[in-house]
This record gives structure tokens, C-alpha cells and sequence, in this order.
């Protein structure tokens, strides 16, 4: 039972990254339709930012993560403007942007991989390195961070697709594009909004999982995967299916390597089969867009 | 006419210039997979030539050096070992990976071209081509393994865990660990992979702590999952002990993985107690400011072997200098103490399968050799 409750906290820690990263593509896909696969390079961006900012000048984390989160939002809307607007201006097809997308992917990660040395780098722990015991459940303090910081930029994703006109304006691209801009919204002022908060939410799953992992210019497609996994089983419709998949997929992975009588190299097939059978038997996801 | 004296004289003081320099060509890896690896060892041979060229060279000559890129890609490799036996080098080191090392074989026994690598550990490299102008001068891969089986063996482990991720070499290392631990006696109670770009290492360490060993051998070479582990360990408060293969000797861990790895012990071939590291280090941060790693060492090893045989060959002859350098007797930085790179006869391995250490972590540094030798 404690290995379960330790394991549980792992999982749940991991199923948050997974879950941003599905935020992530989530905030771009749905108004504009667009997969954009280079979030987990922005991630990788955001990484190395934090590895500048934190531990090469070491300014405060709290700034420094304000920064870096500025940053991303910044870089997502120029990104937009640069590979993503032109070609909608001109009437290119949707699979244009998508693949201009994964050109950025490329360079991006090759700026990355010639600016800085090839070994991994390192990013600090906002609270050191040290284990919380909360009853029986325990696990590392950064764990309970990523929890805190996911559960937080969750409840205000939501808050902001229910509650808010902006929100509001946001599902009404989703729903029917041609009418949305027929009732006056800015077609171009959301998709750029979406791109930076996109962005940005890539950018916070990589700030909070690179104290674990490092800094390094091959990160960021792994969480692209995952992300994109996660995304697949929770449904691309709401914003509490991009969490939910995450932490579907985290504990179905993590307990399959714990518990499963299988080799431990097969273990890492299960995100891929659990891929295959929603994109199979549910391609809408775990949860279903609300008419 | 005047026109074409110029001309002649011009072409002609130019090859008498080009003569008076001793080419060396090094293929290296400055963008692909083995840079970590192979630009510290570069910049260990640059040092090292000027070092041979501030003291008069060889053979009153001074070594001038072609650097070629080859991505650690087998199908660039030959064609750039090529382009450097065109361009009048007398022999080509190889410091990207195994693979690409063992495709410019191809041309240099054709071409009859002298070659080493100082750093390459595959054990095909010399038993796969019957190549008389090939050595290898690095610790093979299988005395790596069976240095830290030999000290492993000094602790009679009765039943241990083996951790590694899922690269190519990463599992490679874990399989010829489990190989030599079950004929050994020793039962291998966890086997477990960290996939690449995993998030935590967590499940897997439960496992181990859960079939209770006595110690994990770790194969695994990506740093990031290593690292992943390390904190996994930690985070359990497991207490058996760690032998890591030799992807623990690479630096970056001190910084990378601090306050996770001390007390982990790794096989490497350098002893920064031996006279020669102690000379080399000095010397290389007074030339350039920095502190030498052990990668630097290798490839400061493998200029001055070259250096030695063409030497001893008193001529930049091909066929004398693979004449002088199947005779090397050399101690160099690179070995535990006492080491000398010798070829056997018949044999171009020149790394004494008793030359490797195994060292501890202590206070986030790579601290003191514990145990020398496969035996």
C-alpha cells in the first residue's frame, strides 16, 4: 500500500506534465484546427530558459518563471504571426500551417542544440530537493509542485472557457469559424491569443519537469508524444479531458512498469497500445464535446 | 614568360612550405551523437600538438592538423578518410563512434594509410578487417565490464539488479553485464529499462527495492534517464550500493546530478593520483585556462602515440611508421599506474585489459581509484 500511495504521487506528478502538454495542443487546435507539434520543443525552449535564468544567474524562481512564462507567450504569438497567419491569409489548406509547424519544430531545436553544450543542463528545484509526508501519502516536494502549479493553471483554463466573454468567444471560433466573425469577433486576435497561450502552457510543463530531467535539446519530443497521447485519450473537446488523459496515461504507464509480470522493456509499449485502441474503438476521447 | 616564372617559383615554394609540415588527420563529431564525446577529445589532440610543435615538433618537422566532421555517420566517414589520405596525411585518427571509425577501415587498408583511435571501445574494430594499419588504443568495451565484475567480486554479491535505458548501447552494456553476472553465480534478481524521455524513474526503482538486492549495476548511458535514476534512488532512501559502467566517468554528472551520486562507483581509465595526469593537468590548464577532463586524456594519448611511432620511424613513410607503431611501448595519461600501451604480437589493442580503475563519487567529484584491474 505505501509503494501504491508512493507510486500514485509519481504518476500523478508525471500525468500533470502529460496534461499540460495536452493544454498546450488543446488551446491551439481548438480554434483554429491546427496540431501543433513543435509544444514540446517549446517546452525544451523553456527549459533552457529556466536553466539560464535560474541557474546560470540564478535570479529568484519566482521571477525567473515569470520571465521564462512571458517569454514563451511572446515567442508562441510571433510564431504565429510568422509561419502560421501568412499561410491562412492567403487561403493555403490546413495541412500548410501544420507542416510549417514542424519546420519550426527543426529549427528550433537546432538553435537550441548549437547555442548551447551538448550535455544535459542543469535546472534548480523551486524548493531544494527533499520528500513531503502528508499522512501516508509522501513523495518529493516537487511532485507536490508540479501538482499544485498544474491543478491551478487548470482551474483557470476552465474558468476562463466558462466564465469569461473572452472564454466564451474562444468556443464560439471552435464551434463555427465563418459565424464567429460574422458576430464580430477578431478571428486573428484569437488565434494569436491561442498561440501564446499555447505556448505558454508548453513552456510551464518544461520549466516544471526539467529540475527532474535537465535541460537538453533531445527533450522535447518525447513530451511532444505524450502530450499528444494524452490529448488523444482525454478528447481534444474540453479542457478537463487534456488532465484527465494525462493522468490516465501517467498511471497507466507507471503501473504497468511497477506491477505488470512483463519484461520491462515491453512496458513502455503500453502509452503506444492505448493510443492505437482509442484512436480505434474512441477517437473522440474520454470525454465528449458538450452540444 | 616572367609571368610564368612567377608563377613556377610560386608552385614550387608552396610544395617546398607544404613538405616541411607532418599532416595528421582527425575525424571527429561536432554536431551528431558522440560530441559529447568527441569534442573534449579533440581539443585534448589539439593540445597536444601544440605542445609537441612548441618543443621542436617531430622529426625537426612541425605536425600540422586536418580536422574533418563526420557526424558519427558511417556513410560520411569513408569518403572524408578519403579526402584527408588525398590531401597527404600520414595517418588518421578516429574519434566519432565505432561504426564510422570501422567504414573509413575500408579505405585506409586500401589506401595502406596508417590509423588509430584512441577512443573507440567496440571489440569488433580489430577482429572484423585483418587491417595491419589499424590500432585501437581505448579500453575495450568487455574490459570495461569485466574491471567493475572484478571489483563487484570483491563484495561476493550473491544477488544484484541491473537498471539501464533503451539506446542501442545502453542495452547492449546491460546485456553483456547480465551475461557475465550469471556466469559468475550471481543471480540477476531485477532487470529493469527507463525508456528515453521518461519523466521519472520511479516504478522501476520500486521494483528493485521490492526483490531486494544486494546492489544495482547501472548500464545505462543517457544522462538525463541517469540522472532520472539517481533521483528515484534518493528519493527511496534505498541503501545498496551503485557500480555504474563507464558513462559515470564523463564530468557532467558533478554538476548535472549534484548531491545524487556520491558514493556510486563507476569504471573509468584514468587516476588523477598517477604522475602523468598530474603533469597533464597542469600543463593544459596553464595552456588553456581550463581543467582537462578525462575525455581530454584520450585524445592527448592518441596524438602522442602517433607522434612516438612516426618518430622511432625517423621518416613520414607509411610503411615505417606501421613498422614503429606495431612496436609502441608508451605510458601516457590514460591507464591506472604503470600502464603501458604495448601491441602483442599479431594483436592491435594496445589498452592493457588490466589498465582500467574503479573510482567513487565523493562530494560531487570523481574522487580516488578503489580497485585496479580485471582481476
Amino acid at each position: 500500500m505505501q509503494d501504491f500511495l508512493e507510486l500514485a504521487v509519481s504518476a500523478t506528478a508525471s500525468g500533470c506534465i502529460y496534461g499540460l502538454m495536452a493544454l498546450a495542443y488543446l488551446l491551439m487546435i481548438r480554434p483554429t484546427g491546427i496540431i501543433n507539434f513543435a509544444v514540446g520543443e517549446w517546452a525544451m525552449v523553456a527549459a533552457f530558459g529556466g536553466h539560464l535564468l535560474l541557474s546560470r544567474w540564478e535570479w529568484p524562481y519566482a521571477a525567473g518563471m515569470a520571465v521564462v512564462i512571458l517569454f514563451m507567450a511572446i515567442l508562441g504569438s510571433t510564431t504565429e504571426r510568422m509561419t502560421v497567419r501568412p499561410l491562412v491569409e492567403r487561403g493555403a489548406p490546413l495541412l500548410a500551417p501544420i507542416l510549417a509547424l514542424l519546420g519550426v519544430l527543426v529549427v528550433t531545436r537546432e538553435v537550441i542544440s548549437v547555442s548551447f553544450p551538448p550535455d544535459p543542463m542543469p535546472v534548480p528545484f523551486p524548493f531544494d530537493i527533499g520528500r513531503l509526508e502528508l499522512g501516508p501519502i509522501g513523495g518529493s516536494y516537487q511532485s507536490f509542485f508540479i501538482i499544485t502549479v498544474t491543478a491551478l493553471v487548470f482551474i483557470g483554463a476552465w474558468l476562463f472557457f466558462e466564465k469569461t466573454l473572452w472564454g466564451k468567444s474562444f468556443e464560439a471560433v471552435a464551434l463555427n469559424r465563418r459565424a464567429a466573425a460574422l458576430m464580430g469577433i477578431n478571428l486573428s486576435r484569437v488565434t494569436t491569443l491561442s498561440f501564446a497561450g499555447g505556448a505558454a502552457v508548453a513552456g510551464l510543463a518544461g520549466l516544471l519537469v526539467s529540475p527532474n530531467v535537465s535541460a537538453h535539446y533531445l527533450m522535447g519530443v518525447p513530451l511532444a508524444i505524450q502530450g499528444f497521447t494524452a490529448l488523444v485519450i482525454g478528447g481534444v473537446g474540453r479542457v478537463e479531458g487534456a488532465i484527465l488523459g494525462g493522468l490516465v496515461l501517467a498511471f497507466a504507464e507507471q503501473l504497468t512498469s511497477r506491477y505488470a509480470p512483463i519484461p520491462s522493456g515491453f512496458a513502455q509499449g503500453v502509452p503506444l497500445v492505448f493510443l492505437m485502441i482509442f484512436l480505434l474503438v474512441r477517437p473522440t476521447g474520454l470525454l465528449k464535446v458538450r452540444a | 614568360m616572367r609571368k610564368w616564372l612567377a608563377a613556377l617559383l610560386a608552385a614550387v615554394s608552396a610544395s617546398v612550405l607544404a613538405q616541411e609540415t607532418i599532416k595528421i588527420g582527425v575525424i571527429t563529431d561536432r554536431v551528431g551523437v558522440s560530441k559529447p564525446y568527441s569534442e573534449p577529445a579533440t581539443e585534448g589532440v589539439i593540445f597536444g600538438v601544440d605542445e609537441i610543435n612548441r618543443k621542436g615538433g617531430v622529426l625537426g618537422r612541425r605536425i600540422e592538423l586536418l580536422i574533418e566532421d563526420d557526424q558519427s555517420r558511417p556513410d560520411i566517414s569513408a569518403a572524408l578518410a578519403r579526402k584527408l589520405i588525398d590531401q597527404g596525411v600520414v595517418f588518421i585518427m578516429s574519434v566519432s563512434l565505432s561504426p564510422a571509425t570501422q567504414q573509413q577501415q575500408t579505405v585506409t587498408m586500401e589506401a595502406k594509410t596508417p590509423q588509430m583511435t584512441p577512443m573507440n571501445s567496440a571489440d569488433y574494430l580489430t577482429t572484423q578487417l585483418d587491417n595491419p594499419y589499424f590500432w585501437q588504443t581505448g579500453p575495450l568495451g568487455s574490459v570495461q565490464i569485466a574491471t567493475l565484475l572484478a571489483h563487484a567480486r570483491t563484495k561476493n554479491f550473491r544477488k544484484v539488479a541491473v537498471i539501464t535505458d533503451n539506446s542501442d548501447l545502453g542495452q547492449a552494456i546491460a546485456k553483456a553485464f547480465k551475461g557475465t553476472l550469471e556466469k559468475a553465480g550471481i543471480q540477476v534478481v531485477a532487470d529493469e529499462v527507463i525508456a528515453r524521455g521518461a519523466t521519472t524513474a520511479m516504478p522501476q526503482m520500486q521494483k528493485i527495492r521490492a526483490a531486494q538486492p544486494e546492489a544495482i549495476f547501472l548500464a545505462g548511458v543517457l544522462t538525463a534517464e541517469n540522472v532520472l535514476i539517481f533521483r528515484a534512488y534518493r528519493e527511496l532512501g534505498v541503501k545498496f550500493p551503485i557500480h555504474s559502467s563507464y558513462n559515470l566517468s564523463v564530468p557532467i554528472y558533478e554538476t548535472v546530478a549534484k548531491g545524487l551520486v556520491n558514493g556510486v562507483t563507476f569504471v573509468d581509465a584514468y587516476d588523477p593520483e598517477k604522475a602523468e595526469v598530474k603533469a597533464f593537468e597542469a600543463a593544459y590548464k596553464k595552456a588553456t585556462g581550463k581543467d582537462p577532463q578525462n575525455l581530454h586524456g584520450y585524445g592527448y594519448d592518441g596524438i602522442n602515440l602517433i607522434a612516438d611511432a612516426i618518430r622511432r620511424a625517423g621518416s613520414t613513410d607509411k610503411e615505417k611508421i606501421r613498422a614503429a607503431m606495431q612496436e609502441t611501448d608508451y605510458a601516457g595519461v590514460m591507464g591506472a599506474k604503470g600502464m603501458r600501451y604495448r601491441f602483442p604480437a599479431g594483436k592491435r589493442v594496445g589498452f592493457d585489459p588490466n589498465g582500467m580503475v574503479v573510482r567513487v563519487y565523493e562530494k560531487d567529484k570523481q574522487g580516488r581509484v578503489l580497485h585496479v584491474g580485471a582481476k
